[in-house]
Order: C-alpha cells, then sequence, then structure tokens
C-alpha cells in the first residue's frame, strides 16, 4: 500500500482518495438530532419528493477529513475558514454517494498555509448533488 | 412553502430558529456513524486533549455544524427548491465550543426580477449567545 501523503503538503492539482458511504434512514435521523432540523422532509416523501438527506450530513462528509488517503500526524488538524457551495440537486436517503476532491490552490498568510480544494458529490445515478470550494488552514501545537 | 415572496422587500431580516450545541450533538455530528466501540472519534471536535496538541485552547464544534443551520434558514425562505439552485458563501470567523447557542440570520440585500423569476441576494451569518458572528456570508436564491 502507497504511503498517505501528509493532507497540509498535498498542493494544487493533486487528488485526494475519493469517499463513498450510503445514507440510510438511521444515518440521516443522527445528524438530524446534531443540527435539531426534524423537517418531515427528512423522513418520508413529501410533496418535495422522497426522503431527502440533511444538507447538513452531506457537509460533513464531504470535508477532505472524510477521504480514505486523509492522513496528518498527532499534533495537527485542518481547520475550515471558507466555503462556497453549490447545491444542485436535493440528494434521497437510501442513495450511496461518492465524494471527489482536487486542490486547486495553496498559498501562506501571515505564516499560515491554506490549501483550497473543489469537492464534488455525485449520487450511485450519476446525479450531481453538490460543488463545495473549501479553504482549509492547518493548526498545530507548534503555533 | 417559502417565507419570501415577489413582494419582500429589501432590507428585510429573518431570523431561524435557536440552536444548542451540546456536547452529545458535537459528539453526534462529529464523532463518526455507526456508533462503534471507539465512538466518539477523537477529534478536535470532540476531545480536548487532541484540541490542546493542537494548539487550540478549547474544543472546536465543526464549521459544517452551523453552516447546516444557515442552509436550512435558506430552506425556509426559498422552499425545497434552494437545494437545486441555491449558492452560498461563508467566511467562519469565529470558534464555536459546546454550551454555546447559535442563531442564523438573514437580511435582503438585492432583488432583481425578470421572466417572472426574481432572485434575491442575502447577507447571512449565525450568531452566538453574545451576539458574536461566527460565520458570515451570503447566499442567492430565486422564487
Amino acid at each position: 500500500m502507497a504511503e498517505k501523503k501528509r493532507a497540509d503538503q498535498i498542493r494544487a492539482g493533486e487528488e485526494v482518495e475519493r469517499f463513498t458511504f450510503r445514507v440510510t434512514p438511521e444515518f440521516n435521523a443522527a445528524y438530524m438530532e446534531a443540527v435539531e432540523d426534524y423537517h418531515p422532509r427528512y423522513n418520508e416523501t413529501t410533496d418535495f419528493g422522497p426522503a431527502a438527506v440533511n444538507p447538513a450530513l452531506l457537509i460533513v462528509h464531504s470535508n477532505v477529513t472524510r477521504s480514505p488517503s486523509f492522513y496528518l500526524p498527532e499534533g495537527v488538524a485542518a481547520v475550515h475558514t471558507d466555503e462556497e457551495i453549490e447545491f444542485i440537486n436535493p440528494a434521497r436517503v437510501g442513495k450511496t454517494f461518492t465524494v471527489s476532491w482536487k486542490v486547486v490552490d495553496w498559498y501562506e498568510k501571515r505564516g499560515r498555509p491554506y490549501q483550497v480544494k473543489q469537492a464534488v458529490i455525485v449520487d450511485e445515478d450519476g446525479l450531481e448533488i453538490l460543488k463545495r470550494t473549501i479553504t482549509d488552514t492547518y493548526v498545530s501545537g507548534g503555533g | 412553502m417559502s417565507l419570501l415572496t415577489v413582494g419582500t422587500q429589501i432590507g428585510t431580516e429573518f431570523t431561524g430558529k435557536i440552536k444548542t450545541i451540546t456536547e452529545e450533538r458535537v459528539y453526534s455530528f462529529s464523532g463518526g456513524f455507526p456508533r462503534g466501540p471507539e465512538w466518539p472519534k477523537k477529534t478536535i471536535h470532540t476531545n480536548i486533549d487532541v484540541a490542546s496538541r493542537c494548539g487550540l485552547k478549547k474544543r472546536m464544534a465543526s464549521g459544517a455544524m452551523f453552516e447546516g443551520y444557515l442552509i436550512e434558514l435558506m430552506i425556509d425562505l426559498f422552499g425545497e427548491r434552494w437545494l437545486s439552485k441555491g449558492k452560498m458563501t461563508l467566511k467562519f470567523i469565529a470558534q464555536v465550543s459546546p454550551g454555546d447557542t447559535l442563531v442564523a440570520k438573514a437580511i435582503i440585500e438585492s432583488k432583481e426580477t425578470a421572466n417572472s423569476t426574481t432572485k434575491y441576494k442575502l447577507n447571512l451569518w449565525c450568531e452566538n449567545q453574545n451576539a458574536q458572528k461566527v460565520v458570515i456570508g451570503s447566499a442567492t436564491g430565486w422564487i
């Protein structure tokens, strides 16, 4: 198995290993509770269509920390600083989703690294769900 | 069902539901799913020792949690169609920790009507129990 590259050292043009996950009703319910959003659209078929995946679940599972290849040494963490998000289609409970990431920029500002990534979520039918441009910085106990 | 109508005026402010960042909700959101013997996964969100080793004074709730609060408000304003063509840009400006109470807010900055569609641009933010903004940004949507 190839050695994992430190997440904070991945530069523009490089991709991160894709992450696939299936959203069950129980999985969705855990995130509805976490964000206190109990709207029926997330539990049952409504005028909006079959039960939808709570958007917060999609956001947290398209953070790069979910990539199977994500690695940082102890004492270093990724912290989210900026975000652009575009919703394209609702995600439906019961579907399997794949997230892909590509680093599009990396820069330093006031001595701190910033990494910009594009993330895309697609469902098992190839339907695009959302696109994000995510900026993370990396913090460590060393400053 | 959406709160915005073609008659909604520029400058109108909207307030979302009050959300409480509890320990259990942070664990549910950032601790992983399903819950196994290692749950909650140790991260800067769920474990003070991990946060300290990364140079943080406190555990931080995931920004994706309060991003979810803003998305909920946008769906309240525009209806579920916002999950098909809504856009949002955010900057995370302050830490949020267990025990904080947050509320999402939005104010209409501009509106533009063409071909029987009205496009709204809103400024939005979440603020904590001390009225400190923790995330700021803007969103667009159509009715």
